[in-house]
């Protein structure tokens, strides 16, 4: 932290604690009130959680920064969450590193919908957004060829077996869900929707398209006016696909996720995008987005880290650090917002075996990212700190608002 | 425990107490608003309720959360007035203390749509009435004055 004195210590610290994980001492589990606290979450990507485990599902820092992971029974340095004299504190090594607080759970969250679906099962929360993903199956995993790092179909496989957690959502779920946690004051600044990929239809994604039309069609019938604050994380359109999408629902911004910012990684790591639509056509849809949705309001996803993935990414820090951030400059110049997570190798990732980088390179890509915004005036409020919370970078962005 | 005495306390949860909050840019340029719903939680730590998520003063108090650099509120009321400087602790914006704050931010004007919730911790006061501040300083400075103040 001393070598990055402008660099917001809380980001540091939820990096690292993504980056090596961390565990939860008894005492710290026994201060989880399940009337009060979220344990159970549907997500696409990592865990839904066990049928009985009562863990928490994510941290909150003092100053509202989300550190979104979860427990890592291989993690080999983790944190330690503890409880001590009546607050909780991440530690290293005994160490108090800050204090955290577990997310809280939604009203909505333990009512049902007129089907019988609970509720937490067709709407996830973060601390100020609504998480709907309609579809947790991707289709590129149907050929093999689902992204490396990514374990979304061994994930919801996993759900539906022990926990009868459906892959697909249905509108009227949907529907009724977004209309109970309106009713909650202050709860949600966006409402967010995605989904593994659908590659059926006339054109390559009609199906993934036609899907989120309707699913934004039944949560926009609870607004007052057509457009409200939203996203979707989906594949890469056409044109034509993103004009359809826009005009016939509510969706103010969207993402596509590049995930890795080279050419020659993206065609060994996502694989099917890569076979299927190919990297320069991914990023020209993405850059195309912005014509649709205005400078700011497109942003890409990039699984920070995943670059240096062996044996063919890079070896060095520094180039790889560089070559994303030129790919990235290039995205910013045209519009779009490249935001990172940090890469954890996951279980059920044909990657669980890797190691991620260094904590100095994610605070240095970090700060890039963010310093490339400022650069070419993008502000993200699209993915900002209360809307998603997954990006170290767009944390950055708060204490830099133009 | 908290600094603040039962006198301060209760003058932060008067609304017709002036109140004013100063913070600072990382260039260091102040910047004050004006606000009489500035109040006092029961750990006697400081309430700020700001509207504006881009605000100058938003922007200031993420900065001296995350670099630990204390803000300033003035309060004052007739013939008291007091200085109180601090450190923001704690940027709420969700969970049930949001929630309380944002609810009594829509009564106060349906239009106000809360982006945060600043709790700052107090350290030091000080009386910053004029009678206070001139006894500190013929205290601490008693050549400093002018002559005909002592003539007969
Ligand atoms: S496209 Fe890749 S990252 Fe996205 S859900 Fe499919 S496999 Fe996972």
């Amino acid at each position: 932290m001393d070598k990055y004195k402008d660099v917001s210590p809380f980001v540091i610290i939820k990096s690292d604690v993504t980056r090596r994980s961390f565990t939860y001492t008894d005492r710290a589990l026994g201060a989880l009130d399940k009337s009060k606290h979220q344990y159970q979450q549907r997500v696409l990507i990592g865990s839904n959680g066990g049928e009985n485990a009562a863990v928490p599902v994510s941290l909150l820092l003092r100053d509202g920064t989300s550190i979104i992971s979860t427990p890592s029974k291989t993690a080999k340095n983790p944190y330690v969450v503890d409880q001590i004299d009546g607050k909780l504190y991440l530690t290293d090594q005994g160490e108090i590193v800050e204090e955290v607080h577990y997310w809280y759970k939604p009203d909505y969250y333990d009512k049902f919908t007129s089907s019988g679906t609970p509720m937490w099962q067709v709407a996830s929360a973060r601390p100020q957004r609504l998480d709907i993903d309609p579809n947790s199956h991707c289709h590129f995993w149907n050929k093999g060829n689902g992204c490396k790092f990514c374990n979304i179909n061994a994930n919801s496989t996993q759900s539906e077996k022990e926990c009868n957690m459906s892959k697909q959502l249905t509108a009227q779920d949907v529907y009724e869900t977004v209309k109970e946690a309106l009713k909650q004051p202050g709860a949600f600044t966006n409402l967010k929707m995605s989904s593994g990929s659908i590659l059926s239809g006339a054109e390559i994604f009609d199906d993934e398209v036609d899907m989120y039309i309707e699913m934004l069609q039944a949560a926009g019938d609870n607004f007052k006016e057509k457009k409200f604050p939203s996203t979707i994380v989906a594949s890469a359109f056409s044109e034509k696909q993103l004009a359809r999408l826009y005009e016939n629902t509510g969706l103010m911004t969207y993402t596509s996720d590049i995930e890795i910012p080279n050419e020659a990684l993206f065609a060994w790591i996502c694989k099917g995008k890569h076979k299927e639509v190919g990297y320069a056509e991914w990023k020209r849809r993405i850059i195309r987005a912005v014509d649709i949705f205005g400078a700011g309001n497109v942003s890409s996803g990039i699984v920070g880290g995943c670059e240096m993935a062996q044996p063919h990414g890079f070896t060095s820090e520094d180039d790889a650090l560089k070559a994303v951030l030129e790919e990235a400059e290039d995205f910013a110049s045209q519009g779009v917002s490249i935001v990172h997570c940090v890469w954890v190798p996951m279980h059920g990732s044909a990657f669980h075996n890797q190691q991620n980088p260094s904590l100095e390179y994610y605070v240095r890509l970090a700060k890039g990212l963010s310093d490339l915004r400022k650069k070419y005036l993008l502000n993200v409020d699209m993915d900002n700190y209360r809307k998603c919370g997954n990006h170290p970078d767009t944390d950055l962005d708060r204490g830099n608002y133009l | 425990m908290s600094i603040l005495n039962e006198r301060i306390q209760a003058l932060l949860q008067n609304s017709g107490a002036a109140k004013v909050l100063a913070t600072a840019d990382k260039q260091g340029i102040p910047h004050i608003v004006s606000d009489p719903t500035i109040s006092v939680n029961n750990e006697g730590k400081i309430i700020y309720l700001e509207l504006i998520e881009t605000s100058q003063s938003n922007v200031n108090l993420v900065n001296s959360i995350w670099f630990k650099r204390k803000v300033a509120i003035h309060l004052s009321k007739g013939e008291e007035s007091y200085q109180i400087k601090g450190y923001p602790a704690y940027s709420v914006i969700s969970g049930p203390v949001f929630e309380h704050y944002y609810k009594l931010s829509l009564e106060r004007n349906p239009e106000f749509d809360l982006s945060t919730v600043w709790i700052i911790e107090p350290d030091e006061i000080t009386d910053d009435t004029y009678a206070a501040r001139k006894k500190k300083e013929r205290e601490g400075h008693p050549l400093i004055t002018h002559l005909d103040r002592l003539a007969k």
